[in-house]
């Protein structure tokens, strides 16, 4: 080996072309006859015409390359500025955005029944007062763009007194709820989080009044929730949801509150006077809201059946029943079991309070 | 002592080759050579006249040795300048190298 690379040294320069001339024939040969084999076997195996076709076809599937067009010739975002109308509000959106609104303003989807009813509670509230207005004004907002109710989002999570009732059973529990009383009249409008059935421990005295001029509302036995279903639902007797309205919208029976008697000893006695005798008035009841609201079953049976009298219902709420609205609508929402947002009563009740 | 010559020839030729080989040099051009031809067209050049000898023989009566015979010389003129200017300045760069030695 040693003899044979002494005399390649010793090689002329013509002769070293030779061998790369060689060399490279050689690997020319080469890929000629693995082309070779290549086109043997496909014409073999068949699949060597594959590729053919007429050249008319070829014309028809031709690359587009003209500016403004794709590939195949279709002019592309074409869809990009298509606005659709919204066939139950006949605003025109964006057609991106037109599912999500279609799912808000049909009132279809799990969260948006409940959207949808608070918009017509809104609207029927809209000749009330001033600072009301501006107040549903602002939920409506909220409504119909998807940044503030991201932003909705972000501020529940930032409210350190929701944590609380992530655990009812915290031993925080009655602290929480002297911090919430002292909030109530910042309370938040974004009240409403994805939640499946309505449970009515979760609604604001406003918001247990318009869900119950829309829908039957009556409470069932076994999951303790209320029927979302149309006020002739045919599984419920308009007796039942007489009792139901009478137990809730009684004047005498704000407290929406049936199980006030599981969790009395947890309460802070120092609250207010009024709370203790209300939790011990109803404290015994127990889904039986013919009782607390027998005396005035003929005064509420009125709204209590859809009509649109919550103006009437207003003023009398707050003449005689101002102190208790209160410490009872947040007690309602103190005291439910799951791990939501309580759902904070309408702020314009509690700008009158204070 | 011309036999001796051609002998010594041969001898230096079969141990390029064995360098070649040894090396992974020759696998890395045949490679180089193949990404190459495919580049510049070389072989969709072949294949049209590929096309052209398979209709004229009929499909079924195509072999091996027919096509390497009618390809072969077409395949060695239809590589471009450039790619076979490339391989030899890469095979003398190789020579050059192991000359040295």
């Amino acid at each position: 080996m040693k003899m044979e690379e002494m005399s390649l040294s010793g090689l002329d320069n013509s002769k070293l072309e030779a061998i790369a001339q060689e060399i490279y024939a050689d690997l020319v040969e080469d890929s000629c006859l693995g082309f070779c084999f290549e086109v043997h076997r496909a014409v073999k195996c068949g699949y060597f015409f594959l590729d053919d076709t007429d050249p008319d076809s070829m014309k028809d599937f031709e690359i587009v390359d003209q500016p403004g067009l794709d590939i195949f010739g279709q002019v592309f975002n074409q869809w990009k500025s298509k606005e659709c109308v919204c066939p139950n509000c006949s605003r025109s959106i964006a057609a991106s955005r037109f599912a999500p609104h279609l799912e808000k303003c049909l009132g279809m989807g799990r969260n948006s029944s409940r959207i949808a009813n608070r918009r017509i509670a809104n609207s029927n509230n809209m000749n009330k007062s001033e600072s009301d207005q501006e107040d549903n004004d602002d939920i409506n907002d909220n409504d119909w763009s998807y940044g503030s109710e991201k932003k909705a989002k972000k501020r529940k999570s930032d409210k350190l007194w929701y944590l609380p009732f992530q655990n009812p059973n915290s031993p925080r529990r009655s602290k929480s709820l002297k911090h919430k009383n002292g909030e109530l009249s910042n309370s938040d409008p974004f009240k409403y989080n994805n939640s499946t059935g309505i449970s009515y421990e979760t609604l604001g005295p406003e918001e247990l009044r318009s869900l119950l001029t829309t829908q039957c509302g009556v409470i069932s036995e076994h999951t303790k929730k209320m029927c979302t279903r149309s006020l002739r639902c045919p599984q419920h007797t308009d007796e039942q949801r007489r009792t139901v309205r009478i137990y809730f919208l009684g004047p005498s029976a704000v407290l929406p509150e049936v199980e006030s008697s599981l969790d009395n000893d947890s309460f802070d006695m120092t609250d207010s006077q009024a709370l203790i005798s209300r939790l011990q008035w109803d404290g015994s009841s127990d889904l039986s809201p013919s009782d607390s609201g027998s005396s005035k079953t003929s005064e509420n049976q009125g709204w209590g059946l859809g009509t649109n009298s919550s103006e009437s219902r207003k003023t009398k709420k707050k003449k005689s029943h101002l102190s208790l609205v209160g410490t009872a609508s947040s007690l309602g929402s103190n005291k439910k079991k799951k791990p939501k947002p309580p759902a904070p009563p309408t702020p314009s009740i509690y700008d009158d309070i204070n | 002592m011309v036999v001796s010559k051609m002998n010594k020839d041969a001898q230096m030729r079969a141990a390029i080759n064995q360098k070649l080989m040894e090396t992974g040099e020759r696998e890395r051009l045949r490679e180089l050579l193949r990404a190459k031809l495919i580049e510049c067209g070389w072989k969709d050049q072949l294949k049209a006249h590929c096309k052209e000898i398979i209709k004229e023989k009929g499909l079924e009566h195509v072999t091996v040795g027919d096509l390497v015979a009618e390809i072969t010389p077409k395949g060695r003129a239809l590589v471009p300048d450039s790619v076979k200017k490339e391989l030899l300045q890469r095979i003398r760069t190789f020579l050059a190298q192991h000359a040295s030695l």
